[in-house]
């Protein structure tokens, strides 16, 4: 029976050593990456965090933006007759009311049986090309309105003229159906309504422009 | 032998830690039409930190597979490769495998990019660019730069030892 003692075992191959180079900066860089990985979870969770505040249900007393992104209508109005006596579309504007009071109105999308707004405007010189700063305030095109559980609000939706603006229907919401972000509402046709649909879209107001962009998306 | 290890090892763990760890930070800028990007498209203008290996995965991501090649062998592996050659150059007793070897270190180094790397990212940063984008150097590329820095001392000490 033989033994093999330390001085007889098999020694590694000369370049074995040269791996331990290669070890190292590989634990290095792994090192850095499992101290890295948590920071990035808890970069994550703040995202998530502020994703929730900019979703979910209205708080009551809270203030919030409020405007119609898109606003369809049916391909008659109200009277079953062709928009614009049969040449164009209509010329789409609506507006906000709470509590029986007009808290915004929108420009007017020309003919268009689906009118888009985008809730971001600036109204721009030439001068202001050479710098200018814009707050959330100034470059939020959208109603402000406070939420209370019983309250409604209404949307009203004109055909605009030159003679006579025409009615072309209002939908009354109650504030309790709406949520922070995308609200679809579909409508339809009667008598006194040619809204096919609304999409509505509500931020809070402490939300900048980057929430804003973010709610559009 | 081993103070020239331990600097080989330094080297190593600098190496490491600068190719993973954020190495460039650009800030891209819109001369004086910069508010209106932030306005409508503001992620156009957030500023991207890369590290190196991050540099070399969106090459390979937006299908630049040569540059990432380029990229990954003369700044990666081949540096790691030198420092593995001074590591086996530092085991040898017989003098004539030690010059043998200290060649073989000086034609790897041929391809080493890490010193010209390092000085590429110092010239990007210094260069100013249009429209007042800037580039700032993170501390991943210190570390690099003094990985780099080891390394050539440890070439020093091997060279002084050659017979």
């Amino acid at each position: 029976m033989t033994d093999i003692s330390d001085f007889d075992a098999p020694k590694p191959p000369a370049w074995f050593g040269a791996a331990i180079p290669l070890l190292i900066v590989l634990l290095a860089a792994g090192f850095y990456w499992f101290i890295t990985n948590g920071e990035n979870d808890s970069r994550n969770e703040e995202t998530l965090n502020k994703k929730i505040r900019l979703s979910g249900k209205l708080s009551a007393g809270q203030t919030y933006y409020i405007f119609a992104s898109e606003i369809e209508v049916y391909p008659t109005n109200i009277e079953n007759e062709a928009w614009d006596q049969g040449k164009k579309g209509p010329d789409i504007r609506y507006s906000i009311l709470w509590n029986g009071n007009a808290v915004f109105e929108s420009i007017t999308k020309d003919d268009s049986l689906i009118a888009d707004w985008s809730g971001l405007s600036i109204e721009l010189n030439w001068k202001d090309l050479l710098g200018k700063s814009v707050s959330s305030d100034d470059a939020i095109k959208a109603g402000r309105i406070r939420f209370e559980k019983s309250e409604k609000i209404e949307i009203a939706v004109e055909d605009v003229d030159v003679a006579a603006d025409d009615d072309v229907g209002r939908y009354e919401i109650e504030m309790e159906k709406l949520s922070i972000g995308k609200n679809e509402f579909k409508l339809k046709k009667t008598a006194s309504n040619a809204i096919r649909k609304i999409t509505l879209r509500v931020l809070p107001m402490s939300s900048n422009i980057e929430d804003l962009a973010n709610i559009m998306k | 032998m081993n103070v020239t290890r331990f600097i080989i090892a330094g080297s190593c763990i600098l190496l490491g830690l600068g190719l993973i760890a954020p190495t460039l930070t650009i800030s891209p800028q819109a001369g004086g039409i910069t508010w209106i990007i932030k306005i409508i498209a503001p992620e156009e203008l957030a500023a991207s930190t890369y590290s190196i290996l991050g540099v070399i995965q969106k090459l390979y991501q937006t299908n630049d597979i040569f540059l990432a090649v380029l990229l990954a062998v003369f700044s990666v592996f081949s540096p790691i490769l030198k420092l593995s050659f001074y590591w086996h150059a530092t085991s040898l007793e017989n003098s004539k495998k030690f010059n043998s070897t200290i060649q073989i270190i000086h034609y790897v180094g041929k391809f080493s990019m890490a010193e010209v790397f390092a000085l590429a990212l110092i010239i990007v940063v210094i260069k100013s660019f249009p429209g007042g984008s800037t580039a700032n150097l993170e501390w991943g590329a210190y570390l690099f730069t003094f990985s780099v820095i080891c390394s050539m001392v440890v070439s020093l000490r091997l060279d002084s030892k050659r017979g």
